[in-house]
């Protein structure tokens, strides 16, 4: 009998086992949930763990490929619905004027995590926020992967898991002195397909070409008993997540020429021009989330999510300083625009070395480059086929918003440095978080603001990437680096 | 002229060099047919073996096989003007309801790098429109792309219309994308299965060979 010490969040706990055994199967027999969003295959990083053994160095190691050989200690990721990180900046002044009843509450229904914040309503004073990983990941990491299983299996379950979800962020922002009765409004963004399955709707129609939503919301329905608002999707790929966030980063107001991109497993992207706004959805795959990346992680403590050059070698830093477990996205960028810059890798993206060492252990593959070059090109190739299509020059853009978690923590240098983002943009960019989020809070705070919701959603118009040869050109061309 | 050089710029993806190097060859007055095999073709094979190998990757193959088409375009009517036959003909397009279109490409692009011929319907294609072309374009090879698993059943409806027009033994029905497995490939009865766009082309190769 061997023993395993399983270690998270400052807390131990000793599992007996007979060895050898995988460590996913002790961990589920144990009744421990740890996420594999590829399904065990070994390919996505994300639930990498800290693994030693007695008198060994502490090794990372993949925990679905894991197989225990006698005793060990191993330390998990600190929780997740703990460690991960909220941000959004509100970037306009909020006119209060709230929707009726006591508290409120506005959350963004991701594909990977949903956020909520609650709020007193007669004075707008926030009471709390929490987050968490979206539960339905456990049935597909992705959109469409999501939709396939409630076209196979029904969309109960996942309408119960995401309410499930709803209701434990409700009770974890709510104060002791509060309770859930004074809850009397939500307002519930999301891109439109977690709005399909938060409502119970069948996602057929966003399962195939001409990929054509029956419904985009806009409209105000009842979730968990409570008066709820759902704001309006642009299209079956462009969401009430982009809505609210060209709405709160002031992005439709101020006019003119602008970019906001929201980079993620599908950036979605949407220019404005004379009133009217040209979004696109374009599948970057999830190597900005960490995933498919050989040493990748998420935005989790341990995460390298800074590599920079000093005195001619890498130097990194960690999310909460802690041993490096992996490279998260941010990291990711960095750690090729270093890498770039120190000729080790060349604009073609190929590299002479096998590993290219980060520090502390994690280093990249030249696969992992590849699978970053696929990533940018998808964004890069999107934001040029909008640009051309509006037959404008990146110059001629006054501001480039960059929404979402990730964008909130990417460094603008090394996106440029990557051509992940135009270099003639890199002094236009504004940084606006979890943009969406802050979009539903000012829904919820500022009930007029509704209507210019209404107006942005009104005011899009769809760019279809897949099949535009433009679109194609861009991507070929967008593969390559950018030359120093 | 050295044709590898033309060979080595192809796989470091240098289309536009590529596309120079060619025209220098054909007014040096090197045969066609020898620009094409000891230039174009020698550098993409070099690049499938080492896809295969995973040595290169999907960007590598994108980039060589896009400076490839650039270089080819100069050869084509050349070579048409001469009467040179390709070795093979195959259609090939994304099934209906999907608009994923580049690992089609990717497979459109291979092939021709083994010198078949290909007809490409693009995306969103309807099953009877494969059938349609195998039938009036004497196609040896039908080619099935799909990214999405709510869209490769498709490929069973393509199997079963080549059935119902009688051409299911004239041709061979291959399949391949992200989702599609060679479980999924013997369940409907489709010809192959290949992981990935450079063995589809020796697939596709050996087939009409």
């Amino acid at each position: 009998m061997a023993e395993l010490i399983l270690i998270q969040s400052g807390r131990a706990r000793a599992i007996p086992f007979e060895p050898p055994r995988p460590f996913s199967e002790l961990l589920a027999s144990e009744g421990i949930h740890m996420a594999h969003p590829c399904g065990g295959r070994g390919v996505c990083g994300k639930c990498a763990v800290l693994y030693e053994t007695e008198g060994g160095v502490p090794e990372t190691k993949l925990g679905c490929q894991l197989v225990l050989t006698g005793d060990a200690r191993v330390t998990l990721p600190d929780s997740r619905a703990a460690s991960i990180q909220l941000s959004g900046t509100s970037s306009l002044p909020i006119t209060l004027s709230p929707m009726k009843g006591r508290l409120g509450a506005a959350l963004d229904i991701g594909t990977t995590t949903i956020a909520a914040r609650l709020f007193r309503l007669a004075d707008g004073r926030c009471l709390g926020e929490a987050g968490m990983v979206n539960p339905q990941t456990q049935a597909a990491a992705d959109v469409m992967g999501r939709i396939g299983y409630a076209m196979k299996s029904g969309s109960g379950h996942l309408q119960r898991q995401v309410l499930g979800a709803i209701e434990t962020l409700l009770s974890a922002c709510l104060p002791s002195e509060h309770s859930r009765e004074e809850i009397d409004a939500l307002v519930l963004t999301g891109n439109t397909a977690m709005l399909y399955l938060l409502t119970g709707r069948d996602p057929e129609p966003l399962s195939h070409a001409p990929f054509q939503a029956d419904c985009l919301f806009g409209t105000a329905c009842q979730v968990l008993g409570i008066p709820a608002y759902l704001p309006p999707c642009m299209n079956a790929f462009v969401g009430a997540d982009i809505t609210c966030a060209c709405l709160d980063s002031g992005q439709y107001d101020a006019g003119g020429i602008s970019l906001l991109c929201d980079i993620g497993t599908n950036g979605e992207l949407a220019l404005l021009k004379d009133g009217v706004l040209r979004v696109c959805s374009t599948a970057a795959g999830p190597a900005f989330e960490g995933a498919g990346i050989s040493c990748g992680c998420g935005g989790v403590e341990g995460a390298i999510d800074r590599v920079w050059i000093e005195d001619g070698a890498l130097a990194y830093g960690t999310i909460g300083g802690k041993p490096p477990i992996g490279l998260c996205g941010s990291g990711l960028l960095d750690a090729a625009a270093a890498l770039l810059d120190l000729g080790l890798v060349d604009d073609t993206g190929a590299t002479d070395l096998d590993r290219l060492e980060i520090g502390g252990g994690i280093a990249l593959l030249p696969r992992d480059i590849r699978a970053l070059q696929l990533a940018k090109a998808a964004i890069a190739a999107g934001i040029r086929t909008l640009l051309h299509g509006a037959s404008l020059a990146p110059e001629q853009l006054s501001t480039l918003y960059i929404a979402g978690g990730f964008g909130a923590h990417l460094n603008i240098e090394s996106a440029v440095r990557i051509g992940l983002i135009p270099a003639s943009l890199s002094q236009k960019v504004r940084v606006v978080g979890n943009a969406a989020l802050s979009g539903a809070c000012r829904l919820l705070l500022e009930e007029p603001s509704i209507r210019r919701a209404h107006a942005i959603a009104d005011s899009a118009r769809h760019v279809n990437l897949g099949g535009d040869p433009v679109f194609n050109e861009y991507y070929m061309d967008e593969m390559f680096f950018p030359e120093s | 002229m050295d044709l590898d050089l033309i060979s080595t710029k192809l796989q470091a993806g240098r289309a536009k060099e590529v596309k120079a190097l060619v025209q220098q060859a054909i007014d040096e007055g090197i045969p066609v047919q020898d620009i094409l095999e000891k230039g174009l073709l020698s550098g993409m094979s070099v690049i499938g073996e080492k896809f295969k190998n995973n040595e290169v990757f999907v960007p590598e193959v994108l980039v060589a096989a896009r400076a490839m088409n650039m270089g080819a375009s100069l050869l084509k009517p050349l070579l048409a003007a001469q009467g040179v036959k390709a070795s093979g003909k195959a259609c090939i397009g994304t099934v209906k309801g999907d608009l994923h279109d580049i690992g089609k490409n990717l497979v459109r692009m291979m092939l021709e790098g083994k010198g078949l011929e290909v007809i490409d319907l693009g995306t969103d294609v309807d099953p009877e429109d494969f059938i349609r072309t195998a039938q009036e374009e004497n196609c040896q090879l039908i080619c099935c792309s799909a990214l999405l698993t709510t869209t490769m059943n498709v490929m069973a409806d393509v199997v079963k219309a080549a059935e119902k027009a009688g051409i299911r033994d004239k041709v061979k029905i291959m399949i391949g994308g992200a989702p599609v497995t060679e479980a999924f490939c013997q369940q409907i009865g489709a010809d192959a299965y290949t992981p990935d766009a450079a063995s589809a082309a020796d697939r596709a190769a050996a087939f009409c060979a």
